[in-house]
């Protein structure tokens, strides 16, 4: 009141009349936050903040998580079970009952007519784990096809494949906690401060305290990149080679730990003869990588006392995916980086339940990392879900990305899809367009009834979304935290759960299979058969999960009993020597010769495709598209392109652009920024109808994940804007 | 009270044990002295009549912000916007970025800006509702929307883009400090939210801990001498020679030799002229109408009031009578339109009468209530001259009284004309907008009016004159004169401005760039209007046309004139480059927007681009 009126009106500042908070686990990412929503007296979710006490976000959210209330009530949301003949007939209201029914029969007759891996079944990273773990029992133990899948083969496969050749099985060793111990961070196609804003947050205060060295490998200037002491400009697909060339400068100059390596690892001498081949002299021609830079790096690396090593799409997205994976895990066992504080090869996950599902949901294998190969897996599950061992396949079936290419050429014939939005999430749009429109039937259940791959569907099941069912998700560093309902799905619209129990009801006449109706009474069956495991969650529940607001794996029973309370985070795996998942308790060096199959941009095709993601969407858009203080930092597609590059070819700042590649085209506006390399562009995946028009997506050998941050495009100028505008926008329904 | 929980994380609550006595501007930082009466009283929060226990409630607070480690991630943006419950087209907190370096050197600098709660809040001088208040309590600069018209001045005058108009509701709102949360204890709801360990707060002149600087600017950062804002920086990372802008405005940020960096030309758009016509209409179209209007009716009455007293006898009262009242009801006429128009392009006209509360320091305020007296005064004098026997015969007031009366209306109204022309032109002279705050603007004001004003008398006299067969010459010949005397004075100074704002570079220089590039056939078409507009007067003066001759030529001349002045009004009101921060790609960058509203994208609400309604 110094200057201004003398008389003032109150101070009004927005009280959005929140009476209640309740507790969730953030469903975007793999971080694992831990959210409050607030409600109004009318119980409706108007307000999100982050829990205080949370080991994991300690009050931090990011800008989807602080929007996330407003995803209950987002256009687009499916209200109502529908049915059609055929793909391209207008949909018809029904009952769940018929639509149940209709998928149920559907199911049958295909399997009956063309065998039970003609249907297909692809699952997603969003659903809860015991919605994950029931829709496994459904499929392996009842419906029977062993091509049942996750969407997770677009972006943790590669991961999942190279910590089981590594380590003997899948389960990242690390946690957020070695942050704070390490004395050296390679960064290798993990942009933290986009991809996991609250992760990134973990790393800097740790590197506030503590100022470690941080690399970055990746060949785009990421805010991490730039921040970074050492930034490795990479040449895409090149990290193996980069990983090999750095192991030959720690072989070379007797830097390994020799201790560790024998007393945890086999292959140590297979591992020395193939990285002899990479000196850093030929290295360094292949991955753009000085040589003086690779050996500071490398000496760098394995003179730090702790070194720790992340990784998220740059590496898993890759014809070497898997390789990369090995790669790094083979960096950090001949240094001894794994299992101890501040040393550890941690994979970033991607979706919120990344985990839960690798973990529980029988899509690779059986629940807890169990394998279809082995035989007394699979009698021991059999006979808990009290189903004929005889009945699951002796090895598992085909990825995600296979299933495509067989509905394509007409192996599969019926699909349900969960939570998934392949039209726009899998490479090479054109041809899952094509074998979409091949299904004799395909149910669609998903929380949104917009989303693209909807269009070819005969039945659509409307799904509960996020905190309006009740489970548990499992983020990056293995900590499994809880969602609980606060609010009700729309109209007719249900839980997941719900739904694979209705559907198992059906498939499940005699009642042999015992599917419990409630999540916490799933988690305890699913604590049962965690029983020394890798994953043993058995001193956990429900209750004790949402009190410590969330606890790692594994917490056994015997701590519990104990009186062993779990600790806030700092949770390990392989931390006792020889305890890696291979019978011998040893971990393997793989060697890993380098073949350069990235389609490599030519004459035709001179640019770099490198597909990402941006902080402000989430995957495709379906979810942060709709909520506009998300979705206005980048309402549509765009590049970023090299300022000389945009030059050359007469390209303006802010116009429209045709990227060309051998498989289709895309429009979308330049952003001119030297973040690039002159022969590269960079485009988020987001969009529909945009990156995977362009993308090829070799598939790893091992994991399958598709290659989608190395495609070659040309770009091309558009004279008429107008109509590149009018068309860009008319892709853009949200 | 705002609910505080058990656990607030320590990052969450302010900690300032110790702060200096002055601000780095010599400004005490205790906004009133201890003991004095504004201690102790109630911000009254939503009629919450609880007083904050904060320790340090009476010093200026403001925003640290470490610009090495933003990483724009929006979490300020969003927590902000989640707390005051924004839409997406709102924002009190906004992200923006320069860039500069070749790959792989390439560095990216973010911005995050909200209100600077400033020492001089310019914001709050210029509203001339009140609306604004700058506090004992934490120094903090509020505004209260309820009180404001949404005439969206403040939005010009503030060089940080901190007030918001909202076009749907009419009205500005803007960063509240989180005063809420600063009377429990807790930092801001941005800073709370931070997730680079960038953005902190505190009392201001604090450095946190672990931090060195308190720099008053950082590259994109517009200048501080305007209002002294309370904004503290670290910057230590070498940046690159040339900062760029990644919207649209064509400003870069270049280091000097002594290391700082000003904002010069970016000329991004090539140097292509081009017409942009459509791109003339801007939510300130009344503005165009009502200040050219306003001037010539200013004009008008200056040569029809004065015009006698230097020998033109046409002009008495008395010479024509009924044009002389029909042209004065059509001033009136006019003017009522203007101020209409004007009126209605508040954003909540019912309010209008809120635009005399700020006399003291706005020069929207003087420049309504001058224009509310003139207006008035000419309403007077209208009324005396048209209704002479409403004075004397109802009133029995002498011819002599009337007449004194008469001439002591119209001289009030011939002082009140320019003066509220004068203040007009006040308006626009604002330190956060170069191309604006310049002595041209007074001089095509002043300009505009001689012109227009000998016009319209010309126009009207010589068809009356005309149509009466009378001469029309020796009038003509006065208004001409006149038309001349504008023309060349709106000339002189639109030619002293082009080349100033050149010298000045960066947004003056940008605002220029854009005349004559994106509207350079535009601007080229309003010179040559100006220029032939001169010549043809100045032909008439020679020639002195005659009859139809006279008439027609006189209708050729205004219909250039006309022409001439609304497109140079308008390019004035769109060429305006501000001094604000810089935006993103998509977020905050004009090119966008009107891309987005030419589009339609921006009927999506989510796109978060208000689509145009003019």
């Amino acid at each position: 009141m110094l200057f201004g009126r003398k008389q003032k009106n109150p101070i009004k500042i927005a009280d959005k009349g929140v009476v209640e908070w309740k507790y969730a686990a953030c469903g975007y990412c793999s971080t694992g936050c831990s959210i409050e929503v607030g409600l109004n007296d009318a119980g409706k979710p108007i307000a999100s903040r982050g829990v205080a006490d949370a080991d994991v976000n300690r009050g931090k959210l990011c800008l989807k998580g602080i929007f996330e209330h407003e995803l209950f009530d987002s256009a687009g949301r499916g209200t109502e079970p529908k049915m059609r003949e055929q793909w391209y007939e207008p949909w018809q209201n029904t009952s769940w009952d018929a639509a149940l029914d209709k998928t149920h029969d559907e199911i049958v007759r295909i399997q009956e007519k063309y065998g039970r891996d003609s249907f297909a079944i692809i699952s997603t990273g969003q659903m809860l784990t015991e919605e994950f773990y029931t829709l496994g029992k459904l499929t392996r133990g009842l419906i029977g096809t062993n091509n049942y899948d996750g969407n997770t083969t677009l972006c943790m496969a590669s991961a999942v494949s190279g910590y089981k050749r590594s380590f003997g099985s899948d389960g990242p060793p690390g946690c957020y906690e070695d942050f704070e111990h390490t004395d050296c961070l390679i960064a290798w196609g993990s942009n933290l401060p986009e991809q996991h804003p609250i992760i990134y947050w973990r790393m800097k205060e740790a590197q506030e305290k503590k100022n470690f060295t941080l690399i970055v490998v990746d060949p785009r200037v990421t805010m991490l990149a730039q921040n970074a002491h050492m930034h490795l400009a990479i040449t895409p697909g090149t990290d193996v080679v980069l990983m090999n060339a750095l192991m030959h400068v720690i072989l070379d100059e007797d830097l390994q730990d020799m201790a560790y390596i024998e007393a945890n690892t086999n292959g140590f001498e297979e591992l020395k003869a193939e990285v002899a081949k990479y000196d850093p002299v030929t290295a360094a021609k292949i991955c753009g990588i000085d040589e003086d830079r690779i050996r500071h790096v490398a000496r760098i690396f394995a003179k730090s006392k702790a070194a720790m090593q992340i990784w998220t799409m740059g590496i898993n997205q890759s014809t070497h995916g898997s390789d990369g994976v090995v790669g790094i895990n083979n960096l950090a066992l001949i240094t001894g980086n794994i299992g101890k504080a501040g040393g550890t090869s941690l994979s970033i996950t991607g979706q919120c339940n990344a985990m839960g599902t690798r973990e529980w949901s029988s899509c690779s294998g059986l629940p807890n990392y169990r394998y279809l190969e082995n035989a007394e897996d699979r009698e021991e599950i059999a006979k808990f879900w009290n189903v004929d061992p005889e009945f699951f396949p002796k090895k598992r079936g085909m990825f995600q990305t296979d299933i495509y290419h067989a509905i394509e050429s007409g192996q599969i014939k019926g699909l349900w899809l969960i939570a998934t939005n392949p039209l726009t999430s899998l490479p090479n749009t054109a041809r899952i367009r094509k074998a979409m429109e091949k299904l004799e039937f395909c149910v669609v259940q998903d929380c949104y009834e917009d989303t693209e791959s909807a269009e070819y569907a005969h039945v659509y099941l409307p799904a509960g979304t996020w905190a309006e069912k009740e489970g548990v998700m499992t983020n990056t560093e293995r900590r499994i935290n809880l969602v609980k309902p606060l609010a009700t799905p729309p109209g007719q619209a249900k839980p997941d759960l719900w739904v694979f129990n209705r559907m198992a009801e059906r498939f499940n006449t005699d009642g042999k299979v015992s599917f419990p109706e409630r999540a916490p009474d799933i988690f305890m069956e699913m604590t049962e058969i965690s029983k020394g495991r890798l994953a043993d969650i058995s001193g956990m529940d429900h209750e004790l999960i949402e009190k410590q607001r969330g606890i790692q794996w594994p917490y056994t029973k015997e701590q519990l009993d104990k009186g062993e309370m779990p600790p806030a985070g700092g949770k390990r795996l392989y931390t006792e020597d020889a305890t890696f998942r291979y019978p011998d308790g040893k971990a393997k060096l793989i060697p890993l010769p380098f073949i350069d199959n990235n389609e490599v941009p030519d004459e035709k095709f001179p640019i770099w495709l490198n597909t990402g993601r941006l902080i402000e969407h989430w995957h495709g858009r379906t979810k942060t598209g709709k909520i506009g203080n998300n979705n206005k930092y980048s309402p549509i597609p765009f590049i970023e392109i090299n300022p000389d590059l945009a030059n050359e070819l007469g390209i303006v700042r802010g116009e429209y652009v045709r990227l060309v590649s051998r498989r289709s085209d895309a429009v979308v506006m330049a952003q001119p920024t030297q973040r690039v390399a002159k022969n590269a562009v960079f485009l988020p995946f987001h969009f529909f109808d945009c990156a995977n028009r362009l993308t090829l997506g070799l598939l790893d050998p091992h994991s399958r994940q598709p290659a989608y941050k190395q495609s070659a495009i040309r770009i091309e100028r558009i004279t008429d804007q107008v109509e590149a505008a009018r068309l860009s926008m008319e892709m853009r329904k949200f | 009270m705002f609910e505080v929980r058990d656990n607030e994380p320590e990052y969450a609550l302010l900690k300032d044990p110790d702060s200096k006595t002055h601000n780095c501007y010599d400004a005490p930082i205790d906004m009133v002295a201890a003991g004095d009466a504004l201690h102790d009283k109630s911000l009254n929060i939503n009629d919450d009549s609880g007083v904050g226990e904060n320790p340090n409630r009476y010093k200026q607070h403001g925003f640290y912000f470490n610009a090495d480690n933003c990483i724009a991630c929006h979490a300020c943006e969003a927590a902000c916007s989640e707390k005051n419950d924004n839409p997406a087209h709102i924002a009190f907190r906004s992200v923006g970025f320069v860039e500069g370096g070749t790959y792989p050197e390439y560095r990216r600098l973010n911005i995050s800006m909200a209100c600077n709660h400033c020492d001089d809040p310019v914001c709050l001088k210029g509203c001339p509702t009140r609306a604004y208040t700058k506090f004992a309590e934490y120094g903090a600069v509020l505004q209260d929307p309820d009180i404001c018209f949404g005439c969206g001045y403040c939005t010009w005058v503030c060089p940080y883009n901190a007030p918001q108009l909202d076009p749907i509701k009419g009205q500005v709102t803007k960063c509240n400090m989180c005063v809420d949360r600063l009377e429990v204890g807790l930092k801001p709801a941005c800073v709370s939210a931070c997730l680079g360990n960038a953005l902190d707060f505190g009392v201001i002149e604090n450095i946190p801990e672990g931090r060195t600087q308190a720099e008053t600017e950082i590259p994109g950062f517009p200048r501080t001498d305007i209002t002294q804002p309370n904004i503290r920086f670290q910057q230590t990372n070498t940046l690159e020679r040339d900062m760029t802008r990644v919207d649209s405005t064509a400003v870069k940020y270049h280091r000097d030799g002594s290391g700082d960096f000003q904002s010069t030309l970016d000329p991004k758009h090539g140097f292509k002229r081009e017409w942009n016509l459509r791109k003339l209409r801007s939510r300130e179209d009344p503005l165009v109408l009502f200040t050219l209007i306003s001037q010539m009716v200013v004009g008008t009455f200056l040569l029809m009031f004065i015009g006698p007293m230097i020998g033109l006898e046409h002009l008495t009262p008395a010479a024509h009578s009924t044009t002389y009242s029909a042209l004065l009801f059509g001033l009136l006429g006019i003017e009522s339109y203007a101020l209409f128009i004007s009126t209605m392009h508040l954003g909540k006209p019912q309010y209008f009468y809120r635009a005399f509360y700020n006399l003291r320091y706005s020069p929207v305020s003087r420049e309504v209530a001058s224009l509310a007296l003139f207006y008035n005064l000419l309403g007077a004098y209208t009324l005396l001259v048209t209704f002479p026997f409403v004075v004397t015969d109802w009133f029995g007031m002498s011819e002599a009284t009337l007449a004194s009366l008469s001439n002591i209306a119209g001289w009030a109204t011939v002082i009140a004309g320019p003066v509220s022309l004068f203040f007009m032109h006040s308006i626009y002279r604002i330190k956060a907008r170069p191309f604006w705050n310049h002595w041209q603007v007074l001089t095509s004001f002043y300009g505009n009016m001689f012109a227009l004003g000998g016009l319209l008398v010309g126009m009207v006299y010589v068809s009356v004159l005309f149509a009466q067969g009378h001469q029309f010459a020796s009038l003509l010949n006065v208004a001409a004169w006149l038309m001349l005397g504008g023309l060349i004075l709106e000339a002189f100074g639109l030619w002293r401005h082009a080349v100033d704002m050149n010298k000045q570079g960066g947004e003056a220089a940008a605002s220029h760039y854009i005349q004559c590039s994106e509207f350079g056939k535009t601007y080229v078409t309003r010179n040559s209007g100006l220029l032939l507009s001169i010549a043809l007067v100045f032909i008439f003066l020679l020639v002195s046309p005659t009859g139809v001759m006279g008439l027609s030529s006189l209708a050729v001349i205004a219909i250039v004139m006309l022409a001439t002045a609304l497109i140079g009004r308008a390019l004035f009101y769109v060429l305006v480059t501000p001094t604000t921060m810089p935006g993103a790609f998509f977020w905050k960058n004009k090119g966008f927007q009107e891309h987005a509203r030419a589009t339609g994208l921006a009927e999506m609400p989510q796109v978060g681009v208000v689509p145009d309604s003019h």
